[in-house]
């Protein structure tokens, strides 16, 4: 018994340090707002059934991640927001918990139910995949947020393009710095797609049009925080021992800028060394308030998510989807539409969160 | 060399912490060589600082490996109660001693580890297979029943985790690593354990029932007791961690606590413990966690690719729990004591 036992748990420590290289290539699920969101977590959300008044006939779903989380009870409110404004049919629903599984589930009754399109959060595209294809057979279009890889869609919309996003972080960041010195970007794993889209053009606009800043050399230029505040905060605090002359952070998952901030602070470099980057308000106020950070960036979800909700809504009416296209949202009111494949669309749905306008945001997670 | 000393230079061979802290010095000597900034005050504070929580949850997990059981849901104790307090801490704006929050984190988990034991001690049934039931069980009540999100600590956690003993400054380059308070609560935590092993009934019965639970029964130790304390003690170390880690990290973040539990089960072997119960030291889990600790915590500076750093703490595991087992089987087959000879034959 003691030796089936011991031969176990020699496997399952193994597994163990194999687990931990597989793990990142699970999240690998291109996620713009799904570290945000999964980090800010969960807020008992308003129930997901809100329906208005049905007058422009159509039957319109949102599909989010989960039903407690923070980041989806303000994607409610947008989606309500939605129904109120056009008085179309439309509602969120979600699984119980994070599950590509639970969620296919979700979609199928959303078939059944015969709704004429889907607006979709995928947990993980390729699980979802089978069922929006199903769903698309039916005649029913579908939409997604946070998934440009996903095969079967009519169309997706981002709430930023990457290239503008990485840009805007450098562009903050250099004039932090006086546009000079040292600077490295971190990421919550380096399979994550859309952090490490963020962070390539923020060196891209760096080499363009900052010459005298200059990425740290070889393979540290790109620190994972593996999506964890704690490890944030040591692995920045590892960088400024290795790199005296550094100078500048670009985080890009929710857990980099606070866990950077605290290093900071504590190593004393507050005012010396600068980070920006993707924040929500409720890590980073204090940050925010003794001056350590003076800008992160999010986006509001109910914005992104009343937009898509929107460009459901105007497909379906037969309009078709171009450039400059206004889907009614602060940050959406100019619809870009993807160089390479016309199917992807981007926002400009991302704000700059300082110390002043904080409290007046509309949300707070 | 006399009788004496090569008795004493082969038993410190025999002993597991010997490699461990072989290996540590090995290590930091190649951090040293590789970026100059290991033995700086600020640096070996930041090490000690990033152990203290690992090292609190490794001592739990020794005294369950030590009774001869696997505790897998620790980690989600520790969650559920630093999510609680926390939440309690936030919501009252709780201000007063702050031994009330440990006081509450640690009745948390206690009750919880009482749940582990009722279940493995009244059944007799596998500890992995029962931990890794309850450990859903805990982390869907966070999800579940707390719809749990991840707040920022409550003030009387942030004050803990700010409270520093003195502040390290490397001369050279300016930079400043503060050595915070909790520190005393992992020394607190060892030496409580430490004398509960070593001095007391109570600690040897853990020892005994995880040699031979038979040979312990017989011995007079009521087994089944022991154990029920041993799965409590886990819950309560476990509650006092999640509340370190709160005030240290300034956050009640709980999803990237879950998961970790494997790597401290590895440290713990890591430092010699023994996985089927009866052979164990905290000072080979604390060197353990340590090692652990240093490496993931100086990747950058040994300059291991960011693509290659799991790859290598991942090596170290299998290669260091390697070590630790080959080392223990070795000294199985080799050096038994009369007694121990005679024990083994007989069942």
């Amino acid at each position: 018994m003691k030796k089936v036992l011991l031969v176990v748990l020699a496997v399952l420590l193994m597994a163990t340090a194999f687990g931990c290289s597989s793990a990142p290539a699970a999240s690998e699920a291109p996620s713009a707002g799904a570290s945000a969101a999964e980090s800010s977590s969960a807020e008992p959300a308003a129930d997901g059934g809100a329906s208005a008044g049905a007058s422009s006939g159509w039957k319109i779903a949102m599909v989010v991640k989960d039903n407690v989380n923070a980041w989806f009870a303000r994607t409610d409110e947008g989606v309500q927001k939605f129904a109120e404004d056009t008085g179309t049919d439309s509602f969120q629903v979600g699984p119980e918990e994070i599950d590509a599984a639970l969620q296919v589930q979700v979609v199928e009754d959303l078939i059944a139910q015969d709704v004429d399109a889907i607006c979709i959060y995928p947990i993980d595209p390729t699980t979802l995949e089978p069922v929006l294809a199903k769903a698309r057979e039916a005649g029913i279009m579908v939409f997604t947020q946070e998934a440009t890889t996903q095969e079967s869609k009519d169309y997706d919309l981002e709430p930023f393009a990457p290239a503008e996003y990485g840009a805007t972080l450098m562009d903050q960041l250099a004039s932090e710095m006086g546009e000079e010195g040292t600077y490295c970007t971190m990421v919550s794993y380096v399979t994550n797609v859309a952090h490490n889209q963020w962070a390539d053009a923020a060196v891209a606009r760096q080499e363009e049009a900052y010459p005298n800043m200059k990425l740290v050399d070889g393979s540290d230029a790109r620190v994972e925080s593996e999506d964890n505040l704690e490890r944030a905060y040591e692995k920045a605090k590892e960088m400024l021992k290795k790199y005296p002359d550094l100078k500048g952070f670009i985080g890009t998952s929710s857990n980099d800028v606070p866990g950077i901030c605290r290093a900071i602070e504590e190593l004393g470099l507050s005012g010396k060394v600068f980070v920006t980057g993707t924040g929500l308000p409720s890590m980073n106020e204090s940050y925010l308030k003794s001056g350590t950070l003076k800008q992160c960036y999010l986006w509001d979800p109910a914005n992104s998510i009343y937009a898509l909700m929107m460009l459901a809504k105007n497909v379906l009416d037969g309009q078709t989807v171009q450039s400059g296209m206004d889907l009614g949202a602060d940050g959406f009111n100019e619809l870009i539409i993807d160089e390479t494949d016309p199917t992807i669309t981007y926002g400009k749905g991302y704000v700059g969160i300082t110390k002043d306008n904080l409290n007046d945001l509309g949300f707070y997670f | 060399m006399n009788e004496l000393s090569k008795r004493k230079w082969n038993r410190l061979l025999s002993h597991n912490e010997f490699y461990i802290a072989i290996i540590i010095v090995a290590i930091c000597l190649l951090i040293e060589v590789r970026s100059g900034q290991f033995f700086t005050p600020n640096n070996l504070v930041d090490i000690v600082r990033s152990g203290i929580v690992p090292c609190i949850f490794g001592i739990g997990v020794l005294v369950v490996m030590l009774s001869g059981g696997i505790d897998l849901s620790f980690v989600p104790i520790a969650a559920l109660a630093m999510y609680i307090t926390n939440s309690v801490m936030l919501d009252t704006g709780f201000s007063g001693s702050i031994v009330v929050p440990f006081l509450l984190a640690g009745g948390i988990g206690i009750a919880c580890g009482a749940l582990n034991a009722v279940v493995i001690s009244k059944f007799n049934l596998p500890t992995m297979i029962v931990t890794l039931g309850t450990s859903s069980i805990f982390t869907g009540l966070l999800r579940g029943v707390f719809e749990a999100k991840e707040k920022t600590a409550s003030p009387i956690l942030m004050e803990l985790g700010s409270s520093k003993l003195f502040t390290a400054q490397n001369a050279d380059s300016g930079l400043t690593s503060d050595m915070p308070s909790t520190l005393f609560i992992l020394l607190g935590v060892v030496v409580v354990t430490f004398i509960l092993l070593r001095y007391t009934t109570l600690g040897r019965g853990i020892y005994a029932v995880g040699g031979d639970p038979g040979a312990a029964r017989r011995a007079g130790f009521r087994v089944t007791r022991i154990q029920f304390f041993v799965y409590c003690y886990v819950g309560l170390l476990a509650g006092i961690a999640g509340v370190t880690r709160t005030g240290m990290s300034q956050a009640a973040h709980f999803t990237s606590l879950l998961g970790t539990e494997l790597t401290i089960i590895a440290a713990t072997v890591l430092g010699g413990a023994r996985i089927t119960g009866g052979v164990g030291t905290i000072t080979g889990t604390v060197l353990g966690a340590f090692l652990m600790t240093i490496v993931s915590n100086s990747l950058v500076l040994i300059g291991v690719p960011t693509y290659w750093q799991q790859f290598f703490t991942g090596a170290l595991i299998v290669i260091g729990t390697g070590i630790s087992v080959y080392q223990a089987s070795k000294k199985y087959r080799g050096s038994l004591s009369l007694d121990e000879r005679a024990k083994e034959e007989l069942g």
